[in-house]
This record gives structure tokens, C-alpha cells and sequence, in this order.
């Protein structure tokens, strides 16, 4: 068990923060399925019961890695990237299908989406691929780091997953500048980015991902297709108003109207029952998490931590911003979940495990001294 | 490793907690944007999308002539619609279903060339959109029974003309969507149309209608219904005479009005060709134009019974001043010749008239000078709308004083060089006939509501006294010896003593007037000593050899007036005049009965009698007399016969019903 020293020492905001975004979600989602749930096999409960398992899961394996320092994880670094690599490739391999990717594994009565854990495995082995590198000031040291998260970036563009992808290159970002890379490389690097999309747009994307990007620009240009998700949420969250219309008390959720509402578009069922003011709840809770995630970032007793720490921040923010920005109309639509309020097992675990990971460092941010 | 200082980690992780702050915030500002500026637009939207109102459409009004038959009606018809999100409610194939839906009505409804069309409709973003309207009962049952998601039957009113072309031009169209179009339909549009209801019931995003959600049945409220001045049997009357007038004299088109002076009521106004308004895309613009109230045309002779009242009303002449014609008229360096040649000789102001003798209206138009004969002529109306409740009318062209040379106002003396329409003239010999005093047109006498309820009755209107009644009195006395007397002898209905002037007026055509085009007309009222109807008849362009308007327009005049009069039940007087014509042994003779007879059998027991005959409607059977049976009568009196009976299918007319 924890030492109870150490436990003094456990961010106790960041954890209830947690907590509450994770009743928030089952109770959203318990909202957005109950109804369909009873019609389809009679059991209203269905999905508040597998997305409870999973928090429960996930809160369990995010409590193992508080209970032991996460230096030891250095030493898990490189199987882990490689038995991802693995796990990606195999994804391609024999996955099945939904929603026109390929992301899925399934074994027994379950599935699980590989790409949500590996977000984790590649922080950890990034953060020590990091550590041990003497130039990240130089380009050698951001490249040999581009190359280390390349290869896993590929595999799920195979598959093909944007939005994960975009995490991806969110949390390289994040732990390149908190482990020492110049400035003026990474905006170099964006720069080349931002000139590639031209070509990468006309050449390179698939003509459903490139509809949902001029989706962006004018929703209405297709209301019943590539639109519909978009218009759908922003009418459900805008018929929310100030107060929102109560739990249950969702028309356009109750009624279907939004799309992959339990999960990608969680938040305009919470948006349409609670208003704004359940939204605005929503994102001062995450802002709360980013800043806790921070402080341990600053505050880590070394490099190693530090890094975990901002790979961690960083996938959550990465997760709110494209999901929220999607919600509400200033994002593509990529199928991303908003960490801890989306229906998903998988990505639960790996968001509450990489929580385990923030607590852990900051637990241990200081040398203990009693 | 190259390790950063404790400094730059702390600056660089403040750097990331802004960034991070200020995403949130930029989130958090379009959420309130969303939700509480812009949320009035997305609520109403989602209200909207869960109502899927389909809208019921209010019966339109009936149109009714004056003794209440149906002229317009509006009858059940299925019309097939489509709610979009109920065809592309399974998202992934709602593109394929689209197209299925699409295709599968197209073939249904024997669009197949609009399925394109149908496609869009399909796939628009709306709550509801018609396919079709007037969809015939067994496409309907067709489209019922393939049961195609989201596509839907509703029975939607649809108008219908029970006597087709009877009319046409006065009652106008209709659209399919309820809406007047042209003619009394569009004219009265809104009281007709009614508001259409709706029902509304919220509904999921499967487009289920959800148990206990909103519902709300919103009936439709009828149109209401219009009660004609329009009678059908004389409308009918006015319309064979002249069809046969067009096909006896070749005219290219034609018109016959029927007025009652005293009123402004017009009961019967025909205009051929003609055209079926429940078929109407199927015939050409101009069929549909209504002639007698929308087009111009210079009036020739007959306005030369404007010019005579001018001048007796202003005392520029009396009935018994003397005129010489020489054939000519000099003006300064003008001259105007009469339409005989060699001239009339000398002549009374009456026989002048009789005559139709342009020297003595071309001199009458000098002496009643500029500014008092254009006084006048607005008096009687001209140059202005007559203010009929009917779209588009024509105001005609009157010249104003000064604008022309003085010796216009002598061709204008004799209806040349100033254009009106045949309701226009047609009104002001009203006047004539009614006293001196011009009254409104009207075309509805009434306006019902939809439990018959009556919510507005037409009132005669005079609209001005253009002259005297004593002045009317020796008109009417004049334009009687114009019939008795002179050109207008084919007019005379004997007993019903009409009065009138004939027309025969060039077309005016680019640099002068016309060699071979004339409108041949007639106008007139009777009997003359108390008018009952003013009739108009003009021919316009006739292609027969012989083309004046007293040859070839005043026998319809007088066909129409004989069995309108008899229709009317207005009593024939026997003149004195025409007693005497007769022979000594006139005797008087008992009315036999000619009822529920056969044509044949009729006009047999009729003529053992020693009486004439005349028929009124196309029927085989003879339904009603004028005289009564019974009534005494002179030996000779024309009996007049009103048939009814076995119809052609389509002809749809039957005056007695």
C-alpha cells in the first residue's frame, strides 16, 4: 500500500476534479442511452454499467502506478514501445471495422482500441527516449524524437485515425518543448506543417476527411451528410440556453437527433441538459486538471518526470480541445472522446492511467526529507 | 545531458498554462455564443425539426353565378408529399434511399423526365415538400401501396371548372397550390383561399411520432364563396351566338357583354376563342385574355352615340336640325369623307344618326369644341378604368384638348383616334339607357362565408350623371329609329323594341388604318323605353365579304337580346305599329302547352297554334315556355322554348339544372 507519507503528498484537487468529470460522464451517458437502450434489449442500464466497469478498471490501474516510482517505468519503456508497435500493426492486421476505421481488436465478449493505450506507452517511451538524449537543442535531437513517434503516427494514419494522430503530434510537441528543443525549431517544424497541408490535403487525405475539413467552413453546404453531425450538436448544445432543459430533459439527445452522442458528441448532451452553465462546469474542470498536470510538470524532481507529466497534459488537452472545438462547430469532426466523459473503455483507462502517472509524479516531487 | 534551468522549465510550463487558459477560454466564449447569443435561432430550430408540421390545405371557395350554380368549384384530390428526415433518417444509406424513393416515385407518378427534380426535393432540408398535386386515384393508390419511407398521401383540394370554357376568361385560374392566378380568382384571391391548417406532431430524429410529445391539429379555414352578377344561361346565350357569329363571319376573335344599365351588373361577358381553365397550360396566353375589360380598340360609328348625346345635352343641335352631306367634310384643308359615296344629301340630325353619316358627327365634333367634347367623353368614362372588381383593366386612350390638331376631335366625332375598351363603351350607353347615369361595372354580387353567411353584398354604384334624363329619354328615342329606320334594322327583336348603333371601325395599324381589318360591332339595350339589358356585340377582323357592323354584328345583338329577354321573363309588347303590319284578321290565339315535349313534337303543336318559336339551351327536351300555357297572345308570337335533356358528356352546361 502507499506509503503514507507519500500520500500526504497526493494532489488531492487533481483527483477531484477527476472524479467529478467521471460522474459528469456516467451520468451523461447513462442520458444519452437509457432511452435507446430500453427499446433495443430492455435494459436501460446497459451502457452505465459497462462504462462504470471501465471507470472502475481504469481507477484501479490508475492507482498501480501511483504505488511505485515512475523511474522504474523507464525500464518498461522500450518493450512497451515495441510491443505498441506490435499491437498497431496488428490492428491493420486482423481489426475490425467501425465507423469506416480500423481500430478495433476484439478477444471475448470484449474490444479495445489499441491506439488509446499506446498514447500512454509512447509518453513513457518518449519521455525516456528524451531523457537520455544529449541535443534536443539540436535538430539531430528533435529529429531522432520525430522518428521515434513517426513510426507509430503512420500506423494510425493507416488505419485510418486522424484524430489520434493529431494527439500524437500534440503530446511530440508538448514534451519536445518541455525537454529543451528550441523554439525556433519546433516553429520551423509547424511552419513546414502548416505549408505541407496544401499538398497534403489534395494528395494525401481521404475524401472523408477532406469533407469534414470544408464541413468547418460552411456546415450548412451539407446538412444531411458530412454536416449533420455539426449542425445537429450545435443545435442540441444551443438549445441548452443558459440553464439547459434538466437531465432527461433533452429533446434533440433523448430523441437521437445528435449522432454518436455517448461518446463524440458527449458534449452537447451535456451542453442541451445542463446549458451553459454544465459546459462551462466542464471546461473549468479540465482547466483545473491542465493546471494541477502543470504544476507537476514544474515541479517533478527530474527530467524524466517532467516529461511524463507534459505527455500526459498534453493528450488530455489535445483531447478537449479537438473534442469541444468539434462540438461546437470550430473543429473537424475526427472521432475523438473527451477524456474521462465519453462512453469508451479503452480510452478511459489510458486517461485515468495516465492521471495515475501526473499523481504519481507529483507525489514524488521533492525529495522526501523525513 | 544538457539540462534547462529550473528558470526556463517554469517559464516554458507558464507558457503552456496560457496557452492551454486561453484555448479553454476561447471554448468556453463559442459555447455562450452558442447557447445563450445565438440560441434563439437553434431552439427554434430544434423545435421546428421535431414538428414536422404537414400542412392541410383550406378548401377554396366556390364560385357561384348569380342564381347559384357552381362555376368554380374545389374537389378532393390526393397529392403525394415527402418528409425528407424520414427517407434519409438511416444516415449511412441515406443517399442510396434517396435515390431509391426518387426513382421508385418517379415511376409511380409517370415522372420518370423529373426524377432529378424529385431527388432534390427528396433530399432538401425541410420538414415537408409536395411531389405531386392532382395525383390520379390510381397512381395515388400505387404510391400508398409501395409504402415508400417518408413519403406520404394526403387528399388535397383541387379546383375544378363544372362548365369548362363557359366563362373561362371571368373566372380566371387557379394553381395548384391554392393560389389565383388570373380573373375573378385572383381578383378575389383572398377571400377565396381561406388559411390552410396544419397538423403537428413532435417527432423523433427517426421521424417516429413520439407518444405524449407536442400534438396539435390546426384546422384549416374555408375559403369563402362568391355569388356572381354572371347569370350562367344568358352567359351561355351570349357565348353560342357569337361562336356562331365567328364561324359564319371568319372573325378572328370576339366579344358580347351583357349589362343590366340600371345596376352595373354585367350578366353575361364572352369572349371567344376560349379556353378550358381545367386544362389551361394547354392552350396559348391571348385564349385566356379577357378581352372585353383588358384590350383597347378605336370604337368607330358606335361611339358616334357618345357624340350625338354630347350634343344634344349641350344643345349644339336638336333632333330635328337639318345637315346637308355632300359626301365630304372640308376642314381647313382637310377633308373627310362620308362612308357613302355622293354623301347622304340633306338630312335631319335623327336621320344622320340612322344614316351613321360621318359629315354631321365629324360637324358635330367641330361645334362641340375641344374642351367640352373631352369633358364629356371622361364624363361618360372613357380614358379610365371603369373600376371593376377584374385585374388588368385597359383605360383607352382620350386625347387631352390641345395635344391634337382640332381636326382630330372631328374623327374623334366619329369614334376614330380614341381607343376604349368594349366595357367602357358598353357602360356609357348604359348611361344612356339608365337615365344619364353611369354606374360601376361589377362581376360579384356576393361574398359568403363558409356556413353561407353573408359577408359582403355588392351595392350598385353611380358613378357620375353624364346628362340629363330628359337628354337620355330622346337618345334612346333616336337610337330606337336607328333600328326601326336605319343601319341597325338586323338588330330588331320584335315586342322587345331594341335600340343601338352599329360600328364598322378600321384597325388602326402602323401609318393609318387598315384596308381589310375592321371590328364590326353593335351596342344597344332594350326595350328602349325602359332597358332591361345592354348588350354589346364586336367582331373583330372578320373575313366574310360583306363586314359592316349592322350586317354581320347586329343579328347576334338581336338573337342575344331575344333570349335573354324571354329568359328574363320581361314581358314582349305588342307594338301598335307593328299590329297595324299585320294583317287585319290578327286574331288572338290561346298559348298551347309545349312543355316536357320533344324538339319536333314542340314546334308541331306550336305551329297549329299559328305561333312561332324559338329554342334556348341545346337540350332535347322542351322544360319550360315563355308565354305560359294559357296566356292569350297575338296570333304569331313567338314562343320561346327552353330545352334541357340528354348532354353531350363535356359540354357539362345545363341551364335549368
Amino acid at each position: 500500500m502507499l506509503d503514507r507519507r507519500l500520500a500526504k503528498n497526493l494532489d488531492h484537487g487533481l483527483l477531484l476534479s477527476v472524479m467529478g468529470l467521471l460522474l459528469l460522464g456516467l451520468v451523461a451517458v447513462f442520458s444519452a442511452t437509457h432511452a435507446k437502450q430500453a427499446e433495443v434489449n430492455g435494459n436501460p442500464y446497459t451502457f452505465l454499467l459497462r462504462q462504470s466497469l471501465a471507470a472502475g478498471l481504469g481507477l484501479f490501474a490508475g492507482f498501480l502506478m501511483l504505488n511505485f516510482d515512475y523511474r522504474y517505468l523507464e525500464k518498461l519503456a522500450r518493450p512497451l514501445y515495441f510491443a505498441n508497435l506490435g499491437l498497431l500493426g496488428l490492428v491493420l492486421a486482423v481489426g475490425h471495422t467501425a465507423g469506416g476505421a480500423q481500430s478495433w481488436i476484439r478477444f471475448g465478449g470484449f474490444s479495445f482500441e489499441p491506439a488509446e493505450l499506446s498514447k500512454v506507452a509512447i509518453i513513457l517511451s518518449l519521455a525516456k527516449h528524451l531523457e537520455k538524449r544529449e541535443d534536443i537543442h539540436r535538430w539531430s535531437g528533435v529529429g531522432s524524437a520525430f522518428l521515434h513517434v513517426g513510426l507509430p503516427i503512420a500506423l494510425i494514419l493507416k488505419q485510418p485515425d486522424l484524430g489520434t494522430a493529431l494527439v500524437f503530434v500534440g503530446i511530440l510537441f508538448a514534451m519536445l518543448y518541455v525537454g529543451g528543443a528550441q523554439p525556433r525549431h519546433l516553429l520551423t517544424i509547424l511552419l513546414i506543417g502548416a505549408v505541407l497541408t496544401v499538398p497534403v490535403y489534395f494528395w494525401v487525405l481521404e475524401p472523408y476527411q477532406k469533407a469534414r475539413i470544408m464541413m468547418l467552413v460552411n456546415p450548412y453546404a451539407d446538412p444531411t451528410g458530412n454536416g449533420y453531425n455539426v449542425i445537429q450538436s450545435m443545435i442540441a448544445v444551443g438549445s441548452g440556453r443558459l440553464f439547459g432543459k434538466g437531465l432527461f430533459g433533452g429533446t434533440q439527445t433523448q430523441l437521437n437527433f445528435v449522432p454518436e452522442h455517448h461518446t463524440d458528441f458527449i458534449f452537447s448532451v451535456i451542453g442541451e441538459e445542463f446549458g451553459f452553465l454544465g459546459g462551462a462546469l466542464v471546461l473549468f474542470l479540465y482547466y483545473y486538471v491542465f493546471r494541477r498536470g502543470l504544476v507537476a510538470v514544474a515541479e517533478a524532481k527530474d527530467r524524466f518526470g517532467s516529461l511524463l507529466a507534459a505527455g500526459v497534459v498534453a493528450m488530455l488537452f489535445s483531447h478537449v480541445l479537438i473534442n469541444v472545438g468539434m462540438n461546437l462547430g470550430v473543429m473537424p469532426v475526427t472521432g475523438i472522446p473527451l477524456p474521462f466523459l465519453s462512453y469508451g473503455g479503452s480510452a478511459l483507462i489510458a486517461n485515468l492511467m495516465g492521471i495515475g502517472l501526473l499523481a504519481n509524479v507529483y507525489m514524488r516531487r521533492q525529495k522526501i526529507l523525513f | 545531458m544538457r539540462k534547462l534551468s529550473q528558470l526556463v522549465v517554469r517559464r516554458r510550463v507558464a507558457f503552456l498554462f496560457l496557452l492551454a487558459t486561453g484555448c479553454l477560454f476561447f471554448l468556453a466564449g463559442r459555447l455562450f455564443w452558442v447557447q445563450v447569443i445565438k440560441n434563439s435561432f437553434l431552439t427554434s430550430h430544434a423545435l421546428e425539426q421535431r414538428l414536422h408540421p404537414v400542412p392541410i390545405d383550406p378548401r377554396r371557395g366556390t364560385i357561384y353565378d348569380r342564381n347559384g350554380e357552381k362555376l368554380a368549384v374545389s374537389i378532393s384530390a390526393d397529392a403525394v408529399y415527402v418528409i425528407p428526415a424520414e427517407v434519409g433518417r438511416d444516415r449511412r444509406k441515406a443517399k442510396e434511399n434517396a435515390e431509391l424513393v426518387a426513382r421508385r416515385l418517379a415511376q409511380l407518378l409517370h415522372m420518370e423526365d423529373r426524377e432529378r427534380e424529385i431527388l432534390e426535393k427528396v433530399q432538401r432540408r425541410s420538414s415537408s415538400e409536395w411531389i405531386k398535386k392532382k395525383v390520379p386515384p390510381d397512381q395515388a393508390r400505387a404510391v400508398r401501396e409501395a409504402d415508400l419511407p417518408g413519403v406520404g398521401v394526403v387528399e388535397n383540394p383541387q379546383r375544378f371548372y363544372p362548365n369548362h370554357s363557359l366563362a373561362a376568361q371571368v373566372l380566371g385560374i387557379a394553381g395548384i397550390d391554392n393560389q389565383g392566378l388570373e380573373g375573378i380568382e385572383v381578383a378575389y384571391d383572398r377571400y377565396l383561399k381561406g388559411l390552410p391548417g396544419r397538423v403537428e406532431a413532435e417527432r423523433d430524429a427517426h421521424g417516429n411520432i413520439i407518444p405524449g410529445g407536442i400534438k396539435r391539429y390546426i384546422p384549416p379555414r374555408d375559403g369563402a364563396d362568391l355569388y356572381l352578377t354572371i347569370d350562367k344561361v344568358i352567359q351561355y346565350i351570349a357565348e353560342r351566338e357569337l361562336g356562331r357569329a365567328l364561324k359564319e363571319t371568319g372573325a378572328k376573335k370576339g366579344v358580347v357583354l351583357v349589362v343590366r344599365p340600371k345596376t352595373g351588373e354585367i350578366l353575361a361577358l364572352a369572349n371567344l376563342p376560349s379556353f378550358d381553365p381545367n386544362d389551361y397550360p394547354a392552350y396559348p396566353a391571348e385564349k385566356r385574355r379577357n378581352t372585353a375589360i383588358c384590350d383597347t380598340y378605336e370604337p368607330g360609328s358606335t361611339f358616334k352615340v357618345i357624340t350625338a348625346a354630347t350634343a344634344l345635352e349641350e344643345r349644339v343641335t336638336t333632333p330635328e336640325r337639318q345637315f346637308h352631306d355632300p359626301g365630304f367634310l372640308r376642314i381647313g384643308k382637310h377633308t373627310i369623307h362620308c362612308w357613302r359615296d355622293g354623301g347622304h344629301g340633306t338630312q335631319t340630325f335623327v336621320e344622320g344618326v340612322e344614316n351613321s353619316c360621318n359629315t354631321v358627327f365629324g360637324t358635330l365634333g367641330m361645334e362641340i369644341g375641344e374642351e367640352r367634347f373631352y369633358n364629356y367623353i371622361r364624363a361618360f368614362g372613357f380614358g379610365q378604368p371603369t373600376g371593376i372588381d377584374f385585374p388588368g383593366e385597359a383605360d383607352g386612350v382620350v386625347h387631352v384638348p390641345g395635344s391634337i390638331a382640332l381636326v382630330g376631335w372631328v374623327n374623334v366625332g366619329f369614334g376614330q383616334g380614341i381607343t376604349v375598351t368594349p366595357l367602357q363603351l358598353l357602360m356609357a350607353v348604359s348611361a344612356v339607357a339608365n337615365d344619364g347615369r353611369l354606374m360601376r361595372p361589377y362581376l360579384v354580387k356576393e361574398i359568403r362565408g363558409a356556413k353561407g353567411e353573408r359577408l359582403a353584398v355588392t351595392q350598385p354604384t353611380e358613378v357620375r350623371q353624364v346628362i340629363s334624363a330628359a337628354t337620355a329619354r330622346e337618345m334612346r328615342r333616336i337610337l330606337r329609329s336607328v333600328v326601326v329606320n336605319g343601319s341597325g334594322k338586323r338588330a330588331d327583336v320584335p315586342g322587345y323594341r331594341p335600340a343601338g348603333k352599329t360600328g364598322t371601325a378600321q384597325v388602326a395599324e402602323a401609318g393609318g388604318y387598315s384596308h381589310t381589318k375592321v371590328v364590326a360591332s353593335f351596342v344597344g339595350f332594350a326595350p328602349f323605353d325602359d332597358p332591361e339589358v345592354a348588350v354589346l356585340v364586336a367582331l373583330y377582323e372578320p373575313t366574310c365579304g360583306v363586314t359592316f357592323g349592322g350586317v354581320i354584328a347586329a343579328p347576334v345583338f338581336q338573337a342575344v337580346v331575344r333570349d335573354t329577354l324571354s329568359y328574363l321573363r320581361v314581358p314582349p309588347v305588342v307594338e301598335p305599329k307593328e299590329k297595324v303590319e299585320e294583317d287585319a284578321g290578327a286574331q288572338v290565339v290561346v298559348v298551347p302547352n309545349a312543355r316536357n315535349y320533344p324538339r319536333g313534337e314542340a314546334t308541331t303543336i306550336l305551329g297549329r297554334a299559328g305561333l312561332s318559336f324559338g329554342f334556348v339551351g341545346e337540350g332535347e327536351i322542351v322544360v319550360d315556355q315563355v308565354p305560359k300555357p294559357g296566356a292569350r297572345v297575338a296570333r304569331g308570337t313567338r314562343v320561346v322554348l327552353h330545352t334541357a335533356g340528354p348532354l353531350k358528356p363535356g359540354d357539362g352546361l345545363n341551364p335549368l339544372e
